[in-house]
């Protein structure tokens, strides 16, 4: 369970609010975040996993403080970013999975065998000693996925998970995540994939404005942006 | 420059064979043999005796052949400047130890999985565990590895960017990208080690874990 008491979060170098105080619970298996550029959706989707912490406030994951116990929290909590290159740390597929295996796995034939079997779940067994660069977009983000999995979460963060990809990856990324065994919050513009959620989060101007049901969440920021886009002149 | 230069490849070759503690103990020795040995036929010896290594792994030749040009055309002109100064000697051993330590160092890397490097870097250090955190040694090396491609991208799609603009010969519209994008995908790689966990603590020893505690 994913508990934000008060927190707040201020940006360290020009001092604005990012995110205004805010107390939540998150306990369903798919949550969707949703909310315009800049909105503060993504830092609120760090602060699960402590890669934002909060200057007032606290925010917990299964009871650990994602400030005091944050190595801890990561080991729970697995995060996706949108970007799938600079989430790719070593040279070739299998290389990357045994990064994350690392910690759990000693033996190092051991390690490959289960890189290899992840890799394989995913559909990219024959892409093992292929580079990263080499690998297209789509492939990049389900090795990033599959890099996030090894280390065996029990909470993935997506943030945008989907975004750079074609409509092929983009359905074959979105299936894998509603397939997952495990709870999975997505930030997203894709309002389809958003109203597949049990519970959606409109983030605005640093603020949860609407949280419940995703189809009535979805119509709520589609007319909040549709409203602004009447009021604001178009650029 | 090619992202797949000097990348591993799995072969069945006698260098893919070798342990990884030989190959890193190899690469010393020879290279210390080229810095000592200063006289010109030993070096061109030893310069084909890399390059034959080099080929035995199995690399992509083409990609291969392109990545030492790069590395010929500086050897050339380095041999050049020694020439022009009178120095035909001094010129033969520069350029041949430039270009055999590079084959040498791709003979190793294409034919050792990062793994393996991982593996082997975070070993030898164990002893001096105390003073530097092993584990985070052996990432920061292939972190390097895995960084080099991807600037040379990074700098591909900035002179591609400034050719768009009419900016063809601007130094500065390709260096300013390319280094503030690679600031960034030094940060981005950072967040993705923290958001994955790796060499947090817990993977070094206690006097890391007190020091690197960050107080917010």
């Amino acid at each position: 369970m994913i508990e934000f008491l008060d927190a707040e979060f201020t940006a360290p170098d020009s001092g604005a609010r990012i995110l205004e105080p805010t107390t939540l619970t998150l306990d369903e298996r798919r949550i969707s975040i949703i909310g315009a550029n800049g909105s503060g959706k993504s830092t609120l989707a760090r602060m699960i996993n402590g890669l934002a912490t909060p200057t007032s406030g606290s925010v917990r994951v299964d009871g650990m403080d994602t400030v005091k116990q944050g190595a801890k929290v990561r080991r729970v909590v697995g995060f996706l970013f949108t970007e799938p290159s600079s989430q790719l740390i070593m040279p070739t597929a299998i290389e990357d999975i045994t990064l994350s295996l690392r910690r759990s796995i000693k033996d190092r034939t051991e390690r490959e065998a289960a890189a290899m079997q992840i890799l394989g779940d995913i559909g990219l067994a024959d892409k093992a000693d292929v580079s990263v660069n080499a690998l297209s977009g789509g492939q990049r983000q389900m090795l990033a996925l599959a890099g996030v999995l090894a280390i065996t979460p029990r909470i993935i963060v997506a943030d945008e998970p989907t975004t750079l990809l074609d409509l092929r990856w983009r359905a074959h990324v979105g299936a894998l995540l509603r397939s997952l065994p495990l709870q999975v919050i997505e930030i997203t513009h894709d309002l389809e994939a958003a109203a597949r959620a049990q519970r959606t989060i409109v983030v605005d101007h640093g603020a949860v404005v609407f949280d419940g049901d995703p189809a009535e969440a979805v119509e709520y920021y589609r007319a909040l942006m549709l409203d602004r886009a009447v009021g604001e002149p178009a650029t | 420059m090619n992202p797949t230069l000097g990348m591993y490849r799995p072969r069945n070759t006698p260098m893919h064979q070798a342990p990884a503690w030989f190959k890193a103990v190899l690469l010393v020795v020879i290279a210390a043999v080229f810095v000592l040995f200063t006289d010109p036929i030993t070096s061109v010896g030893l310069m084909a005796a890399c390059v034959l290594l080099l080929i035995s792994t199995g690399p992509p030749l083409k990609a291969t052949a392109q990545g030492l040009l790069g590395i010929v055309i500086i050897a050339a002109l380095s041999g050049g400047f020694h020439v022009w100064r009178g120095e035909i000697d001094r010129a033969i051993d520069l350029a041949a130890d430039l270009v055999g330590l590079v084959a040498l160092a791709l003979a190793v890397t294409s034919s050792t999985p990062m793994e393996h490097m991982l593996d082997l870097v975070s070993r030898i250090l164990r002893p001096l565990r105390r003073v530097i955190p092993p584990e985070t040694m052996g990432l920061m090396f292939a972190i390097t590895v895995r960084a080099v491609p991807e600037v040379a991208r990074m700098m591909s799609e900035s002179r591609s960017a400034a050719k768009a603009r009419g900016l063809d010969r601007s130094f500065r519209a390709v260096l300013i990208p390319t280094t503030t994008r690679t600031v960034g995908f030094a940060l981005d790689l950072g967040q993705a080690l923290h958001a994955r966990g790796i060499a947090e603590e817990g993977d070094n020893p206690a006097p890391y874990r007190r020091a690197r505690r960050v107080k917010h």
